[in-house]
């Protein structure tokens, strides 16, 4: 009963001074969703990027490319690949003994910004898993046959965001969107012949297409060999050559390879890495460089995250001890009336302790939710796949540090109580 | 509940540190259901006797002894229990608090110390309607006039029951009807067996019957 009442002077005085409790708790919970966000969307490129590289140990590309940019074009579909690549390399790395499989990559054109890859039909049967929907009487395991270079294979998040489906027909280009010196290969139009299903990678951002068509789309004799000259379309040209024999020179922007054991791994990153016209690069040991670069900024996010959130429950601070101030002479009052220290900093560390849980409570709801409604716009422009409602470890950090300090703020403003010689208050009288 | 105060004083420090005594080797007795008056101008020490004999602050020397409580030797937390369960306040000032209900303020002091008895609601809401306030028992404490304020403050005194009760101008910028119901009410109290030490200027307490008046400023008992 004693408990109940105590409870129920709280809620009075909660109401009694309500917009204070009210501003108090909606900034704890900004500072909340805030950190929640961060955590989460750091959290969702971290494994995105983990889970990707465990497909293919090792990439080879043309001689110059970086390895963060072999890894970025091929493996995340992000970036553009640097110059090219003999076919002859993957032709000459599939006899190798110590490789398991290995798929040549293409990239040229783009679709809505989205770039289009030129793979072949083991590389869809590596990947994907399985199709959401596929044109009826195809099979899956031989999607690009040389009989018909105008199929297309879209990731989950394409079909999604430009809602395409099978039979669909779009054209690639090259050049940025909206630039005035893009060119679309109207004149070859690809259909989709299957949506993957998602993989929650940067698969479910990618459109596949057969690897010929790369090379035939952009033969000599095209009708935009005119802008070969242009420097910035030729750029959009990078992962295929223009033959100068009126046949498709069979280039790549890079090939991905499956090993037979990491030793292998290392081997063939040591040859194809000196050797000439190539470039090698480890996955793994590129992934772990570019993850330690984001659990950096993920600690320099927290760090500031944090930090907004102690200023918060500083300024609630104050306004606890504003409002000790402010209700002084009331305690005063109910100390005459023989009501005890205990109960009445009970009250305040109550109090407090209500604010900064219902915060973090509507923090974390707040920031599940804006990651939910930010989710389609997260995920296209950072080409992760986020999980909204999945709490990150860095939240549950934030939930212990928010309700820990909350508990000491809160213990002093009773301390504070504890300490105040109440009786003067009724004296002044 | 018997009464007895033996040489207290008390004194407080003024704006430039200098001492000067409130209370000075004060000594009385009050025999259980005495009413005790105490006369005396402003500043003259009557409220801090008042917050002597309530344990709610503790003389400079001396002790004061209530019953079987010896308040001037009890802890702090002690002297809180004892204020709760054993005296009954009448303040000038109200000393309501203004965030709960009218009902709520008369069974606050028990309620915070775990002591309400039960059908509690029933009996404050009883004593409520013997001051007058029938059917204000939700309403908010700054929705009510100065006169309904006071009787509040008596209803809260009236349900607990006390064994002492102070009042210190109880009366003091009420209207005559209140002034009636606050008066009628600590008569009932005086009738219950309850020991009262009341200060007051008004003359409606003229006529209350007090088993001895306290000068402060001369230091007679009559």
């Amino acid at each position: 009963m004693r408990a109940a009442f105590i409870l129920k002077a709280v809620m009075h005085n909660m109401k009694h001074r309500c917009s204070a409790v009210v501003i108090s708790t909606i900034s704890i919970a900004c500072a909340f969703a805030f950190l929640s966000a961060i955590g989460n969307v750091t959290f969702g490129l971290a494994t995105t990027a983990v889970n990707s590289s465990l497909s293919f140990p090792l990439v080879i590309g043309p001689e110059g490319s970086s390895d963060t940019q072999l890894v970025m074009s091929t493996v995340f579909n992000i970036d553009k690949p640097k110059g090219t690549l003999e076919y002859s390399v993957f032709e000459e790395l599939i006899k190798d003994k110590r490789v398991a499989s290995a798929f040549p990559v293409a990239r040229a054109d783009s679709y809505m910004g989205i770039p289009i890859t030129g793979v072949n039909s083991d590389f869809i049967k590596e990947k994907s898993n399985g199709f959401i929907k596929l044109k009826e009487g195809f099979v899956s395991d031989n999607i690009f046959p040389e009989s018909d270079l105008h199929r297309a294979v879209i990731g989950f998040k394409i079909a999604e965001r430009y809602g395409l489906t099978v039979d669909d027909k779009f054209a690639g280009s090259h050049g940025h969107v909206g630039d005035e010196n893009a060119h679309r290969h109207d004149d070859f139009q690809y259909y989709v012949a299957g949506v993957m299903n998602p993989i929650n990678g940067p698969e479910d951002f990618s459109i596949y297409v057969n690897l010929r068509a790369v090379w035939k789309i952009h033969e000599k004799g095209d009708e935009h060999d005119d802008h070969n000259a242009d420097n910035e379309h030729h750029e959009h040209h990078e992962g295929c050559d223009h033959g100068t024999d009126g046949e498709a020179h069979e280039t790549l922007s890079a090939i991905l390879v499956k090993t037979v054991n990491p030793v292998a791994t290392s081997e063939l990153e040591r040859e194809y890495s000196s050797r000439s016209g190539t470039s090698a690069t480890d996955v793994a040991k590129t992934v772990r460089r570019v993850v330690q670069y984001m659990n950096k900024a993920e600690t320099a996010a927290g760090f500031f995250s944090y930090g907004t959130l102690l200023i918060v429950l500083a300024m609630v601070f104050v306004t606890m001890v504003m409002a000790i101030n402010e209700r002084k002479k009331e305690m005063a009052m109910m100390r005459t009336l023989g009501i005890g220290k205990l109960p009445i900093s009970l009250t305040v560390m109550i109090e407090s302790m209500i604010i900064t849980v219902a915060g973090v409570l509507a923090g974390v709801v707040l920031g599940h939710f804006i990651l939910w409604y930010l989710k389609p716009l997260i995920d296209f422009n950072l080409g992760i796949s986020l999980e909204p409602f999945f709490v990150t470890k860095v939240e549950i950090q934030g939930i212990l540090v928010t309700l820990v300090s909350g508990q000491i703020l809160s213990l002093v403003a009773m301390l504070r109580i504890y300490n105040m010689n109440l009786v003067e208050e009724v004296a002044k009288d | 509940m018997e009464v007895i105060i033996k040489g207290i004083s008390k004194s407080y420090k003024d704006a430039t540190g200098e001492s000067f005594a409130v209370i000075k080797d004060l000594v009385l007795e009050l025999k259980s259901g005495a009413v005790l008056r105490l006369k005396g101008a402003s500043g003259s020490g009557k409220t801090t006797l008042m917050n002597i004999v309530s344990g709610l602050i503790l003389p400079d020397s001396g002790t004061v002894k209530a019953g079987d409580f010896e308040i001037t030797a009890m802890s702090e937390t002690g002297r809180d229990r004892f204020r709760a369960e054993n005296i009954g306040y009448v303040f000038q000032t109200f000393n309501l608090l203004s965030p709960f209900s009218v009902i709520e303020n008369v069974y606050a002091p028990l309620a915070f110390a775990g002591k309400l008895p039960e059908k509690f609601e029933e009996k404050a809401i009883a004593v409520l309607n013997e001051v007058g306030l029938a059917g204000l028992e939700k309403r908010k404490i700054y929705h009510l006039s100065v006169g309904q304020r006071q009787r509040v403050c008596v209803a809260r005194v009236l349900f607990s029951n006390p064994r002492i009760i102070l009042a210190d101008e109880p009366t003091a910028s009420l209207d005559t009807e209140s002034a009636k119901t606050v008066y009628r009410s600590i008569e009932k109290c005086r009738n219950n067996g309850s020991t009262i030490i009341f200060a007051s200027h008004d003359r409606i307490f003229d006529d209350f019957n007090s088993d001895m008046v306290f000068d402060l400023e001369t230091g007679r008992v009559s």
